[in-house]
């Protein structure tokens, strides 16, 4: 009998050392328990051979399952803009349409030329930039940057704010959150999907720019031929290799500092300069408009040449409608300015000087930047039915 | 009970020292330590850089300014005279500095260096050639450095880049970049290629670390000596653009040798 009483005794304090373990070496910022009936399954993007490990994901908008499939049903559905119909005349993919990169693409039938306006016929001061690979910009968004983490003023830092932005601009959807908010509640399904993605079935304009902002983040580009010959898959022919070798030489075409390589998979640094396209700088909306520093007059960010053959036009304004026109201006039209950038030291000769086989070389080389599987995936595509159909 | 009692304590106090133990308090016998910083500062003719300001004259007589430089060093080595030199933080000592980009203008060294008298300190203008691998940045800002592979690969050493007033009184861009060099046959094609990194030594700058004291010094680039000492450089005759032209990347690198001064400044 004492022996049974030690032996129950010695489990006791052994169960009672455990706990004081558990109890004691517990670190003090084990995260909060999540609110009863909210448990969004974590969604971790995959990283493509090359690419930067760091993501552009906000603390507060955590990539989820359940987030970015509300996401995509916003993306594709009018209602979002305060309508009643999903095919109602404006959505986020209206103008940023899969086939052309998540660009307008100067082949829509509505926007001719690829110059977009808004619901009330306002254009676009610029032409559009492609959703694609976001979420590996920290810099900052639209040509001139002014959506940027550094931004003073907290409602124009990332995604999440272009995406409210182009709800209420009158040059894009021009609605008011109010109403859209209130359509998407009394929209059968999709309380139970905000539920299920922000743990509450109350529509707001923050998740709905948050779940957008979620499946924006998922359109990554990284399977092109180039990808495919970096990986050992594919070889180039001549002609594009050629085309490589200028696109990566300061005698050639020059265009990797500004647009990447195989050592910036990106083919974009996300900064800003002034390509040598004009002398006289009167756009209100240049980066200028954004830093005050007159040396960024005429200045707009290097857009990423991933998929550039779908997204013409091309520069800020649109006033290149073809790759040929692109490297015809870079190899003899560049104008000098005070405030062209440093970069750009091909000026003195007007541009890089490249022959008509040289220019098609880097042509053949940029098309391998084509990537037919990200324009044509199902995962980014129109869903086949709303949440209430 | 009171038999086994005693055991118990025992048991529990080895398992909660064991489990809950900090790195800090496993050993009483290691050698004190102290640590290092570095602040990187940027002078011309020995005041604070102005960017984009065309007030600068270099020996050559060319008018420039500056608009941005980007470089690393790595191989960061503490001498002493026992002949046990510390190497920071070997494979991974590679710092890059952006003018603009502050927070790359102080590094905090997390290496514990040991305390005692140290004779000087060096480090690699660069990359060294063993370490200069391709795509072992992934990551911006070091990521955009990238030297491409038909050059050499690795990444550059730097990126200083400005303009300067030409023969033609255009203000024209150049672009100062060091990286490897390429050899070239008589046809112009590539046989071989030139790692072009460079020792910077401070043989003077004795220094002592005691323990638990952070050393602060202060690495200043003098942006004109780039193109003065030993070999004039003329941007007229260099022209806007360098990377293929080992010949100019030469005279930068064996301009580099006294572009550095350090001091400690705490």
């Amino acid at each position: 009998m004492k022996s049974f009483s030690d032996h129950r005794l010695f489990l006791i304090l052994i169960a009672g050392l455990i706990v004081f373990l558990i109890i004691s070496c517990k670190k003090s910022d084990d995260p909060e328990p999540l609110p009863s009936g909210y448990e969004p399954t974590p969604y971790e993007i995959d990283i493509p051979f090359g690419f930067p490990t760091k993501l552009n994901i906000p603390e507060d908008n955590p990539m989820t399952v359940e987030g970015l499939e509300l996401g995509r049903y916003l993306f594709y559905d009018g209602r979002i803009s305060g309508r009643t119909h999903p095919d109602s005349m404006m959505s986020c993919a209206t103008c940023h349409i899969q086939e052309n990169s998540f660009e307008c693409g100067i082949n829509h039938p509505k926007y001719t030329g690829g110059y977009t306006f808004g619901v009330t016929g306002i254009p676009t001061h610029h032409v559009m930039l492609p959703l694609m690979n976001l979420v590996w910009n920290h810099t900052g968004y639209l040509w001139n940057g002014k959506v940027n983490p550094n931004n003073p003023d907290p409602k124009f830092r990332n995604i999440e704010d272009l995406v409210w932005m182009g709800i209420v601009a009158p040059h894009e959807m021009n609605s008011d959150t109010n109403k859209a908010k209130a359509v998407i509640q009394n929209t059968p399904g999709y309380p139970e999907l905000f539920k299920k993605a922000f743990g509450s079935d109350q529509v707001t304009v923050k998740n709905m720019s948050k779940a957008i902002a979620q499946f924006i983040r998922t359109l990554i580009s990284a399977n092109s031929k180039f990808d495919k010959f970096m990986r050992g898959e594919v070889q180039l022919t001549g002609s594009e290799l050629n085309g490589y070798v200028l696109f990566t030489t300061e005698e050639g075409a020059d265009c990797f500092h500004c647009h990447g390589a195989a050592g910036n998979p990106l083919f974009t640094t996300h900064l800003y300069y002034n390509n040598g396209k004009d002398s006289v700088f009167n756009d209100p909306l240049d980066r200028y408009s954004i830093t005050g520093d007159p040396n960024d007059k005429g200045a707009y960010k290097a857009t990423t040449l991933r998929n550039i053959e779908y997204t013409a036009p091309y520069m800020h304004d649109g006033r290149f409608k073809t790759l040929e026109e692109v490297v015809e201006f870079y190899s003899h039209h560049l104008v000098w300015s005070p405030q062209i950038d440093p970069l750009m030291h091909h000026i003195a000769n007007g541009g890089t000087q490249l022959t008509a086989q040289e220019k098609a070389d880097l042509i053949a080389f940029i098309k391998t930047l084509r990537d037919e599987e990200f324009i044509a995936n199902p995962e980014f595509s129109k869903p086949e039915k709303f949440p209430d159909e | 009970m009171k038999k086994l009692f005693p055991y118990l304590l025992i048991v529990v106090i080895l398992l909660v020292l064991s489990s809950c133990k900090k790195e800090s308090e496993e050993s009483n016998d290691i050698e004190p330590t102290g640590k290092i910083s570095l602040h990187f500062r940027h002078y011309v003719d020995g005041k604070d850089l102005v960017i984009d300001t065309l007030m600068y004259f270099n020996e050559a007589g060319n008018q420039y300014l500056i608009n941005e430089i980007q470089y690393f060093i790595s191989d960061l080595t503490l001498h002493r005279s026992n002949g046990k030199d510390i190497l920071i933080r070997a494979w991974k000592d590679i710092h890059y500095i952006d003018t603009d980009l502050p927070s790359t203008h102080y590094w905090d060294i997390p290496d514990e260096i040991p305390a005692g008298v140290y004779d000087s300190i060096s480090f690699i203008f660069g990359i060294s050639q063993e370490k200069n691998q391709s795509f072992m940045f992934v990551n911006p800002p070091e990521s955009f450095m990238f030297w491409p592979e038909y050059l050499g690969g690795g990444y550059h050493y730097m990126k200083l880049n400005g303009k300067w007033d030409n023969q033609d009184e255009i203000v024209e861009p150049f672009d100062f970049h060091l990286g490897i060099g390429q050899i070239l046959d008589t046809a112009g094609q590539i046989v071989g290629f030139v790692h072009n990194d460079f020792k910077v030594g401070f043989p003077d700058l004795a220094f002592s670390i005691s323990e638990n004291q952070v050393l602060d010094f202060t690495l200043t680039m003098n942006i004109e000596r780039w193109f003065k000492d030993p070999h004039l450089y003329d941007h007229d005759i260099w022209g806007g653009y360098i990377m293929q032209n080992q010949e100019a990347m030469k005279i930068a690198s064996e301009n580099g040798w006294n572009v550095f001064d350090m001091e400690v400044t705490k």
